[in-house]
């Protein structure tokens, strides 16, 4: 009797050991001080430049093993700081710099001044070192993740410069080829229903989000004039589509639908590859106030996860310094025009004379460095249901600019409270 | 085997279920229960602490926007149509290729699956597409071949909240054809055949044969599909891109999700959370009970 339960408790220890072990084995990769694993949300043609990157550098270091892994942005954002809350999660999450604010506040990111020389970090443009807190979170590859106006180079050789030069050519380009009484060309697009869009448009009236210390500054003046210009430019001079999300606007200038759009630097290279001769050129300047709009800015580049054990720290020094090299840099600005971060390649003879980044520099140097703070993202929220009810012709630009203000502040109260 | 052996193959057996079950379901639901009653967020992501019953009066009392019981309203409206259309149209078709005299009944029933075989990001964005006022497939045959004027599907929030439904509706009938037809082929033709005999007409029989003998799959089916569909995100975050326009087009759980991760208000999450798991429980003991679900068909 005594033999067989002693047997049988072996039998199951053995078993639910056996069980433990597959139920586990998932972990045992996590330990391997060798792999590096990055998340980012990098579209396809920056994903495979630095698939190349990443092979050259393991290539250059055996034994390394880097990893990178592309999650949509709020995917990214949500699922790193589950992960690092628990200790776990990516050696490094890339994306622009606003992700830097939320991060730190919940402190799942490391200051990176003790990993790097501050002759190293004076060797990048000042623009891509911001600091949060008066602390570097963040190591960039690329500057911008800016708008810009596009433009169509066969129906428009030459992009307006002012306001009043977009709604006169605005009006000889968009058409209704077929006669049937519908627009087939318009003369300009972007995608309606995010804020960040909208941008250019606020501060070329002269108005911004938010007050340095991240209190909200929506009903503004400058917002009512912004809003009212875009839904003139939809209602009353009839150049834009009706309606028009990210990916209606990226169509329409594809399939050459329209002659102009306004999007970032991350799309250039899928335009090249859709066969349009285009050309890039900052935002027209407003008219009325003399103010050539402000896109946001931000660099866009690696955070250390705070669980990176100590010994893991010198191999992902090692290949964060690999992708900023001044010489990849470079080759990844010839792949996808970003605008390099370290100084040799952003002063390079390429960068200032190829004439798609001479006029992002431009338009960088006319934009304004998206704030890192977590607030922003209540902004961001309390924008949108007001942006897009104009737009639908729901409310008045000056009801929006008030009801932006309000739910700002309640949201950002929430989020702190 | 003897006794104890036996013993120790049943708890061999039940262990690593009750493990996953306990790693997967009740760690994370019980950890649900306790951020729901802490102050957890952005601020208070690794400090957090108890604080009562507060997150649970912000989800009943706190003004939000939207409203949280116009977003209540809207999905009881939402999981209703759907769930009515879904098994309307999932039996009505189950009934029709159930007939033995359809030809191309194969084809038939893996053109109908279709929709539920698609993968639903790809079904939700393709909707989406086609619901745009000037480019989209839905408008240009209105105004085309209907002569009717243009909807504006996504700029207006009755018209968007209708284009989820509709999407949902397309995507969620397949499943309950499928339970539909399955519980109509393990009906005995013995019975339609009395009834025949009997001279029962086709209502008769469908009332008195067909619906009743459905009752035990599709109770329990439908209980299903009104938690999934209570439940179902993917549809309106995607071809209402989050709630637009202007968060007139949320169901709780994306209200709670953009809480969630947009806001980082997780202690107001979770508490949003127990609210919806407590009235779909409630409604499923409920609907379990009133309809006998549990009960033999023969």
């Amino acid at each position: 009797m005594l033999n067989s339960l002693s047997s049988a408790a072996q039998v199951v220890r053995n078993l639910v050991l056996v069980t433990l072990l597959v139920l586990l084995a998932g972990c045992a990769k996590k330990a391997d001080p060798h792999r590096i694993v990055i998340w980012h949300q990098m579209r396809v043609d920056d994903r495979l430049v630095l698939e190349d990157q990443i092979r050259e550098f393991m290539a250059q270091h055996p034994g390394i093993l880097v990893e990178q892994i592309y999650k949509e942005t709020e995917e990214l954002r949500s699922g790193f700081i589950v992960a690092a809350i628990a200790g776990q999660g990516p050696d490094l999450v890339y994306g622009p710099a606003d992700q830097v604010g939320p991060f730190e506040v919940m402190g799942i990111i490391r200051p990176l001044e003790d990993l790097f020389t501050q002759a190293y970090i004076d060797s990048f443009i000042p623009e891509a070192t911001c600091l949060y807190k008066s602390h570097l979170y963040q190591l960039a590859d690329k500057l911008g993740n800016h708008l810009v106006l596009i433009y169509n180079k066969d129906l428009l050789p030459t992009p307006p410069e002012t306001d009043v030069e977009l709604l006169r050519v605005g009006k000889e380009l968009t058409r209704d080829t077929n006669g049937d009484g519908k627009t087939d060309r318009y003369a300009l697009t972007w995608n309606y229903t995010e804020p960040f869009f909208f941008i250019p448009f606020l501060t070329g009236f002269g108005g911004w989000v938010m007050t340095d210390d991240g209190t909200p500054t929506l009903d503004t003046p400058a917002m009512v004039e912004a809003l009212k210009f875009i839904r003139d430019l939809r209602d009353r001079y009839h150049i834009i589509p009706g309606e028009a999300d990210y990916n209606v606007a990226d169509a329409l200038f594809k399939d050459r639908m329209a002659a102009m759009i306004i999007n970032g630097d991350w799309s250039w290279a899928g335009y090249k590859k859709a066969g349009i001769n285009f050309g890039v050129a900052p935002l027209p300047r407003i008219t009325s106030t003399g103010i050539w709009p402000a896109p946001m800015v931000a660099p866009r580049g690696y955070s250390i996860n705070i669980n990176v054990a100590g010994e893991k720290l010198p191999l992902i020094v090692e290949l964060l310094k690999f992708l900023m090299r001044p010489d990849i840099q470079l080759r990844t600005a010839k792949a996808l025009w970003s605008m390099p971060t370290r100084r040799e390649a952003a002063e390079s003879e390429f960068v200032r004379s190829d004439p798609v980044l001479r006029n992002s520099a431009l338009q960088i140097s006319r934009g304004r460095l998206m704030p890192m703070v977590p607030e922003l993202r209540a902004v961001w929220d309390a924008m949108r249901p007001s942006y897009q009810a104009v737009l639908g012709g729901a409310t008045t630009p000056e009801r929006a600019a008030k009801a932006m203000q309000e739910l700002a502040i309640r949201k950002i109260r929430e989020m702190n409270e | 085997m003897n006794r104890p052996a036996q013993k120790a193959f049943i708890v061999f057996l039940v262990v690593p279920s009750f493990l996953i079950l306990a790693a997967v379901v009740f760690y994370p639901f019980v950890y649900n229960v306790v951020i729901s009653l802490s102050n957890m967020n952005l601020r208070h992501i690794k400090d957090w602490s108890l604080v009562g019953l507060q997150q649970y009066y912000k989800v009943f009392f706190e003004p939000t926007q939207p409203n949280f019981y116009l977003v209540f309203l809207k999905t009881i409206i939402w999981t209703v149509v759907n769930v009515f259309f879904h098994v309307t149209l999932g039996v009505a078709l189950a009934l029709l290729l159930n007939q033995r005299d359809i030809k191309g009944r194969p084809l038939f029933r893996t053109l109908l699956i279709l929709p539920w075989a698609i993968p639903q990001y790809i079904v939700a964005l393709t909707w989406r597409g086609m619901f745009n006022y000037e480019y989209g497939s839905i408008n240009l045959i209105i105004t085309k071949y209907l002569n009717l004027p243009a909807v504006e599907w996504l700029k207006s929030p009755a018209e968007a909240f209708l284009a989820c439904i509709l999407t949902n509706v397309w995507l969620g009938f397949p499943f309950m054809m499928v339970i539909a037809l399955g519980a109509l082929q393990s009906i005995p033709h013995e019975f339609y055949e009395a009834a025949n005999i009997d001279g029962a007409s086709w209502w008769h029989k469908l009332r008195h044969i067909t619906i009743p003998l459905l009752r035990p799959v599709m109770v329990p089916a439908i209980t299903l599909g009104t938690v999934w569909t209570f439940n179902s995100l993917n549809i309106v975050w995607l071809v209402s891109n989050a709630g637009e326009p202007s968060d007139q087009t949320h169901i709780l759980v994306s209200f709670v999700y953009k809480a969630a991760f947009n806001l980082y208000r997780y202690g107001y999450a979770a508490a949003l959370s127990m609210v919806i798991f407590a009235i779909l429980l409630v409604f499923s003991l409920y609907f379990m009970k009133k309809t006998r679900a549990t009960e033999a068909a023969y």
